[in-house]
This record gives structure tokens, sequence and C-alpha cells, in this order.
């Protein structure tokens, strides 16, 4: 099966909380048919949208997991994959960004560029994908597209143009103008499935040729031939459409395009525009990595006949096994063809090939570059780079944010324990920041991952998916231990209790190391450990670092340097040089001068002017640093960097101050030391907790 | 280079080398140049050091995104950092942001009765107490000497050191008698410090003409220039 490339698109959906992702991929797969009656997130026939599955998303009305999908529109193929809006699961985002070619970027008419928005943009920046907009909800009161369009020019940075003006708003909401043909455009039907061309209402006349004046003159910045024909007369609508594209792959333009998903109004023109719009798998600069010519960066071809190399990009644990969504870059991939996965270098035999759509899926025999589709069976971990055998090529690896927060689970009764440990096997699986392992001393299972909402889904996944009822402790935060200063070190470990002894002195020094978490160097010359015993003690260096002295949490950002040790023939083992790292790791320690770390949130509050100055304060009392404010007119943003421990419960503060008129989004900045005071009070209460375990 | 070599090998040392901080307050600066040769970028400069000599300082920017204000900042910071070979930048720049806070207004927002409001907030509620404001991007083109006289009292009132820039035109050749060309021809008597900024075509670079400097006006006055790629002040040789 060879597919025109360029009829190809690969595109996200992404956008801050409840601006109706997922209603607008409901109604995109209706007009696509690829599903016959429409069903809405939070629908009183209680089916629920076709891209939330899971249970749970159903029920809460927010998407959890990005489902993909496919679906054909005017004999283009589109892969679509719907993305959480909530910054908890940022990694969904993150993933499928990286795999696709284009972006829609939903923005609500009324509360235009939120504080997720521009998370999103971001992202979509690092990841240098092409977006259009979509301003969704005209039919809500207070909808004002001019003024969310000029938000994205202002707080996203980008170059938006109106492609369209609304024809009527809220409640009068009947369709679009479009700028280019210059028609009216009516949605009717009892789905809106009824396209209707008419001329423009004399009343917008006016409006709509000065607008598309406006749209011209943007556009016109990425033609000549347009500009030229702009000064001569009446530009055509291919060269205008040349140029929307021209500017678009180039990220130096945004056309908007606006309606109402949950009214069916517009859905089938930003449809046009993806098609239109959005690039081919050919029209982006895809980089691997060669493996055997020391990573040199290598464009690929995105050629079906070239040799293969796909990106595995999602894990799932599905009904029928795992499950692997891949994106292929280049190549081709058929049932029954044999593959290697470049991380581990191991053979795999493709067994099944299916096309997801949302949890069904459908089998196919084979499929070719620029494709996004799924493996069963295959044993890999997200992020992982396969190739055909006669290349060793790797995708540049994906960001994976590490966790911020954890909490102890503690199962009910012991039918419940088995099924948790299967639940977590699968989620960590799946999910990269969702992490998880049981505390030795007090024999709990510890979760962690990217805030209280992202753990709160998968206990409650647990509970429903698995019948794994836990018991949850109070959040906790993860903090860390780091050296500030170099120390020498010089211990040895002796140990003669009848049989054979042990001996082994491991010599050297610890200092910060800024970026990366440990870093072990050998600077052993003359044999004075010998070199079997070298990693044993980089094990005993390991070991140490997952509980701190301090206050017994992980440490990071530590380099053990050794160059100098001493050995005994016969006494000498892995056991005493592991000892020995260990007794030296803590002798050190104590010298270079260690402190706690703790994860710090940039936190966004936006709401009414009003409350700027409560606002500023909430933050403030706890231990916020305020990086600045935004003014404009009656509406204000408030961005902090805040530690996470200091956040817990804050939602509900945040109401009452403000009446419930504002609303904050928080995500993972950085490690900062913890203050002088507050690190004290903390390893009092380790101290505390410690002697009451002993007790 | 050491952070203490920093504060005192700073170009900016011939423009006021008294502490810039509470000690010398209040006292009301201004940078003035066409649209585009790099205003911000000494405000910038002049906030950075200020900082560097342990003072707080309140940056408001009006019509300019709390992003881009913050990547000012993190780009001035390098390129110093990078041109005098700093030790422990990240250390210094994490230190230094902690003492920033910005202020963003659109156009229609900004006026100083609100900017005041702001600091009161900032200042009772022990949120941020600033020694040096900066406001970038007022729009004094149409008669600034009230606002501006509200400005210097608002500096008064609150003890702090105010700097301001402003946008010349090239068309508008009303100049005050000690050179200060307009819309701040008739208000020149309320700054104590102005700094021009001018192209030299011939050498390739802005020139910082500072016209008055410590409330005086005239006299020999040190040689600025900003480097023209990264905007960096530097002494003439």
């Amino acid at each position: 099966m060879q597919k025109d490339l360029s009829k190809v698109r690969n595109i996200g959906i992404s956008a801050h909380i409840d601006s109706g992702k997922t209603t607008l991929t409901e109604r995109i797969l209706f007009y696509t048919d690829r599903i016959h009656a429409i069903h809405e997130v939070r629908g009183k026939d209680g089916v629920g949208a076709k891209m939330d599955s899971m249970e749970l998303e159903k029920e809460r009305g927010i998407t959890i997991q990005s489902a993909a999908t496919y679906c054909s529109w005017k004999d283009h193929s589109i892969n679509i994959i719907d993305t959480p809006g909530h910054v908890d699961f940022t990694i969904e985002v993150e993933r499928a960004l990286r795999v696709l070619d284009g972006a829609v970027l939903i923005l609500c008419s009324v509360g235009g560029v939120q504080s997720q928005s521009i998370t999103v943009n971001r992202q979509m920046s690092r990841y240098k994908v092409p977006r259009v907009v979509f301003i969704n909800k005209c039919d809500r009161t207070g909808a004002n597209p001019e003024r969310v369009a000029n938000q994205v020019r202002d707080k996203l940075g980008l170059n938006a143009v109106m492609m369209q003006i609304p024809i009527g708003l809220e409640g009068d909401l009947e369709g679009v103008v479009d700028l280019v043909t210059m028609k009216a455009i009516y949605f009717d039907g009892d789905n809106g499935e009824k396209i209707r061309e008419e001329e423009i209402p004399a009343h917008l006349l006016d409006e709509a040729t000065g607008k598309r004046e406006e749209m011209l003159d943007a556009v016109s910045m990425f033609s000549d031939e347009l500009m030229e024909a702009i000064l001569e007369g009446e530009p055509t609508e291919k060269m205008i459409k040349d140029a929307i594209l021209k500017g678009t792959l180039a990220l130096e333009l945004a056309p908007v395009f606006m309606g109402s998903a949950y009214k069916n109004r517009g859905v089938q023109c930003l449809l046009d525009a993806i098609t239109m719009y959005m690039p081919n798998p050919m029209d982006i600069r895809n980089i691997a990595l060669d493996l055997r010519n020391e990573e040199q960066e290598l464009v690929l071809t995105s050629k079906s006949e070239d040799p293969l190399v796909c990106l595995a990009f999602k894990l799932e644990d599905g009904r029928y096994g795992q499950l692997t969504y891949i994106r292929i870059y280049q190549g081709h991939l058929k049932k029954g063809d044999t593959i290697i996965n470049s991380r581990t270098g191991k053979k795999v035999k493709i067994g099944r090939l299916v096309r997801m759509h949302a949890d069904e899926m459908e089998e196919i025999d084979e499929s070719g570059a620029g494709d996004i589709v799924a493996l069963f069976g295959v044993d890999c971990a997200s992020g992982d780079t396969f190739t055909s055998s006669d290349i060793s090529y790797s995708m540049s690896s994906m960001h994976v944010p590490n966790p911020v927060i954890s909490l102890a689970i503690i199962p009910v009764d012991n039918k419940s324990q088995g099924n948790m440990s299967k639940a977590l096997n699968r989620f960590t699986k799946e999910d990269p920041t969702f992490r998880t392992y049981v505390d030795h001393e007090t024999n709990e299972t510890i979760v962690s991952g990217m805030g209280e909402l992202h753990l709160d889904v998968y206990i409650e996944r647990m509970k429903r998916e698995y019948g794994a009822e836990v018991k949850v402790g109070a959040p906790q935060v993860a903090y860390r231990e780091t050296i500030t200063q170099r120390a020498e070190f010089n211990y040895s470990h002796k140990k003669q209790t009848g049989g054979s002894g042990q001996f082994g002195r491991v010599g050297g020094y610890m200092e910060p190391l800024a970026e990366g978490e440990y870093e072990f160097v050998d600077n052993i010359v003359g044999g004075v450990i010998p070199r079997e015993f070298i990693s044993s003690c980089d094990k005993g260096f390991r070991k140490s670092l997952e509980k701190g002295s301090l206050a017994e949490f992980p440490v990071s950002g530590v380099r053990c340097v050794i160059n100098d040790g001493a050995y005994h023939a016969v006494d000498s083992s892995d056991i005493a040089f592991q000892l020995a790292a260990i007794g030296a790791f803590k002798e050190g320690y104590k010298k270079a001068h260690p402190v706690l770390m703790e994860p710090i949130m940039k936190v966004a509050v936006e709401g009414p002017t009003e409350f700027q100055g409560g606002i500023m304060g909430s933050l403030n009392q706890r231990r916020g640093i305020i990086i600045g404010t935004l003014e404009e007119g009656e509406y204000t943003a408030v961005e902090a960097e805040v530690p996470l421990s200091e956040m817990f419960g804050y939602s509900t503060v945040l109401r009452s101050l403000t009446q419930g008129k504002a609303e904050f989004t928080m995500e993972f900045s950085d490690y900062k030391q913890v203050p002088r005071n507050v690190a004290e009070n903390l390893i009092e209460e380790m101290r505390k907790k410690k002697k009451e375990q002993g007790k | 280079m050491l952070k203490e070599d920093l504060i005192l090998k700073n170009p900016l040392r011939v423009l006021s080398p008294a502490d810039q901080g509470k000690a010398a307050a209040p006292r009301m600066g201004l940078v003035m140049s066409r649209a585009g040769l790099g205003k911000t970028a000494i405000l910038v400069q002049i906030a950075l050091d200020s900082m560097l000599r342990g003072n707080k300082v309140l940056h408001v920017s009006i019509g300019q995104s709390l992003e881009k204000t913050k990547i000012w900042y993190d780009d001035i910071f390098q390129d110093i950092s990078r041109a005098c070979n700093l030790e422990r930048a990240a250390e210094i720049q994490e230190e230094l942001m902690s003492q920033r806070m910005i202020m963003t207004f659109n156009e229609e927002s900004f006026g100083v009765a609100k900017l005041q409001e702001r600091l009161k907030d900032l200042i009772d509620q022990n949120i941020f107490q600033p020694d040096c404001l900066l406001v970038d991007g007022f729009d004094c083109s149409i008669s600034p000497e009230k606002v501006l006289v509200q400005i210097r009292d608002l500096a008064k009132k609150l003890n702090i050191n105010i700097w301001i820039s402003a946008v010349c035109h090239r068309n508008d050749d009303r100049v005050s008698k000690s050179g200060v060309p307009a819309p701040c021809h008739e208000a020149d008597a309320l700054f104590d410090t102005i700094i021009l900024l001018q192209p030299d075509a011939e050498k390739k670079c802005i020139a910082l003409n500072i016209m008055k400097r410590d409330g005086e006006v005239g006299g020999s006055r040190p040689s600025l220039i900003l480097d023209p790629s990264t905007l960096l002040i530097i002494e003439k040789c």
C-alpha cells in the first residue's frame, strides 16, 4: 500500500483545560464518517465522547490519555492525537508533539489565551510544530474572537491572522465568513453537516472587506507573487492559500479560524484548513543520530523505499496485550518484518500491525513513512527508536521531567495487594513520569508523579480497572539532598570475625556536579585498587545516593572521584569495596556541607484585577517569589515561583480569597535549596519519625 | 572575574560612582532615544548593576509582555557574564533574579495612580520593597510634565530611585536649553541624570551622550557607547 504522502497529515489538538478539545475531535470524527452519532463529553446519554474511552475520563469529563485516531477528509488521511489539557499530564502532550507535524491550538473565545495555552504553545515551539488556531465556543456569552486573536499576538508572540469573521456571536452564531473566498458559510442540518455557501450578508460586507485587506497584508509577506498580484489587481485564491501555507510552515504565521464545536459551527472549515495549511510529512525536517558514526546528525528522507526509522512514543497495556504506538519517519513496515531496537540492539519481529481509532483498532498489513500506527507484543520503552537491520539511528530523545510529589499507598487486603502490583507495573511502563518503589524501612509502596491530580487519577484507575483498593497517605514532596563544596575522603573497611575477612580502602574526593545527578570518576593509577573492584566502588557510591545522611532524602548532583586506595590479596572482595565506598561517602558527605533541595513550581494565577494584591499576598505567604504581574484592563495574571510543599490546598485558599473568580496552574520549574529554618524543621521531623519507627 | 570586580569595573560607574541604593535616593534618571536604539538594554543594565549591589529592582514594562522582559534580563546577563568571564554565573543570576520583580501593563491600563496603588500593595504586605524603579515604555508624547512631576513625587514619597525611558522623534526639533530633546524638553529639571542615545554613523555604534549627571549639566563627560552586536555598555577607547 503506497500512499501519496502529500495527502497525509499528522496533527495534534492541544489547549487549556476545558477549551473543548475532545468535543471538537468528536465532531471531526462525525463529519469524516468515523462515527455515526455525536456523544457529548458530559452528555446526558451517558455514552461519553469517543476519544474518552477510559471510564474515568467519561466520568470526570477530562482527557487523561491521549488517544490516537485516524480519519479521511477530502482524500487526505489525517492522524489525530487528542491530548490532555491538564498540566499534570504534560508528558502526554510532549510525546504527542514530538511525533506530530502540525497542531491545532484551541482557545476559548471567552477565556482567551490562558496559562496552559502558554505552556502548550511553548512546548509546540520547542518541537517547532506549525500551528493553526481555532477559537472555539463562539456561542458562549461574552465571546470575542478578535480579542482572543490579539491575545495570541501579544501573549504567545504568534503572528495570528484571522482567516474568518463570525456571522453573529453568542446565541446568534450562525456561521462564518471565509476571508479567502469571500463567501458566507452556514452549517445546516441537525448536526451542522450540510454546508451552505452564500453571499456575505450586507451588514458584514464592510467589515469582511477590511479584514480581508488586513489578512492579505499579512499573508503577502510570504509571497512576492501574491504581493505583485495585490498591487496589480485581484489575487487568485490559490496564490493566497499558497502564501498562507508557506508562512505557516515557516512558523511565521498562525492562521486563525473560529466557530463552536458544541453547536456544530465551523468544524468543517477547520478540517479544510488542516488539509490546506498543515504540513505533510515531507514538509518537516526530521533529524536522527547515526550511532555508527559518532552520533552525527542526519536528515530523514520520508521515502518509503529507504531503510526504516520509526519512534515508539507511547506504550499502552490494553485488552489485547501491550500496544506500542509508533511514528514511521522513513521506510516502510510490513507484517512479519524484523526490526532492531537501536537502544538495546535487540531484534523484534512484527506480529500484528494496527491502526488505532481511540480504543478500537483496524488490522493493516503494511504502513509507510509519515504514518502513525501501533504494534503488538513488542517489548520496549517509550522513546525507543526502531530501524531496519542495515542502519543504526536514534531519534533525539524526548524531554521527560522528574516526578515531584509522592504518596504512600497501602492495599486494604491481600487481593488488592496483588492487583495493585499488576496495576503499578502497567502504569509505570506507560508513563515515565509515574514511578513507584517500596520504602524498605516502612515497607510502604510509594508512588510519585507530577502533581496531586496525576497521582489521584492513577489511584482511581487502580480501583476501577484492577479492583485494587488502597489507603492513601498524605502527599509528600520529593526533597533531595546535595553537597555544596568539595570534600576529601579516605576510608578503610576492615572486618575480621573468623573465616575470611573483609578489607578495602578508598580514597579520593567528592564535589558538587552542576548538571546531572551523579558522576563517578576513576583516577586510580598503579593498581592500588584492582580493576575488578573499581565497579564495586561505583556501586557503593550509588547505594549511598539512595539516602543522604542529612534527612534521608535521595542525594543528587555529586561527582565522586577516587584516586587512592589499598587492597588485600585475600580479604578484598566486591562487597568489601562496596562497604568501603559507602564509608568513604559518609565521611566525605559530612564535610561537603550537604543541604536540602525542594521542588519549586512555576505558578500562574489569573483573575480579576481587584484581587491582585490578595493573590500576591497569598503567594508571598507561601514562600513564593513573585516573578511578575501582568495587567490588562480588568484582568490580571501573577506569575511566581513557589515551593511545592507550600502549594497543597492552595485551590481552596484561592477560591475563598477571590470568590472563586481566579484560577491557577502550576508546573515544575526547578530544584532549589530549602531555607535554613525550614530545613531544620524537616530534619527534626525526620529524626522524630525515625525514633518512632525504632520504638 | 568575580562578582565584586564586575561591580567595580562596570562602565556604569562613570555614570554614577555612588551606590544607587537607598543612600542616594530619591533620584530620577531619564534614558532618551529614537525608537529601537537600545533604551531597554540600558535600563536592564542599570537594573542589573543595582541588583549586583544588593538592591531590589521593580521593572515596570508598559506594552511589553512579562516573557519578553524576562528574556531581556537573561540575554543581557548572559552577554555580560560571557564578556567578563564571570565565575559562578548561574548562581549569581539566580540570586539576582530574586531581587527583581516585573510588572507589566498594557498601554491603556497604566497610570501613576495605579502604579502607586500596586506599590502600596507590595510594600504594605511586605511582598517586595523596591530600592529602584524602572519605567520602560511610558508614552511621553503628549506634554508629559504633569505625569513626570507625579513620578518624581512618588520617588520622594517612597524614597526610591526611578529611571524612565522616553522616545524622541526625528522630525521634532524642539530642545531645552541644555539640549534635551522633545518631548521631555520642558521637564529636564526634574531629572538628576539624563542620557541621550545617538547613533554614531562613523564608528558604527550608538553613543551614550550623558547630558546631565548627578544634577549637573555640561562639564566633561566620559564616553560610553553601546556595543552594536550585544547592546552592552562599554567605555570608548
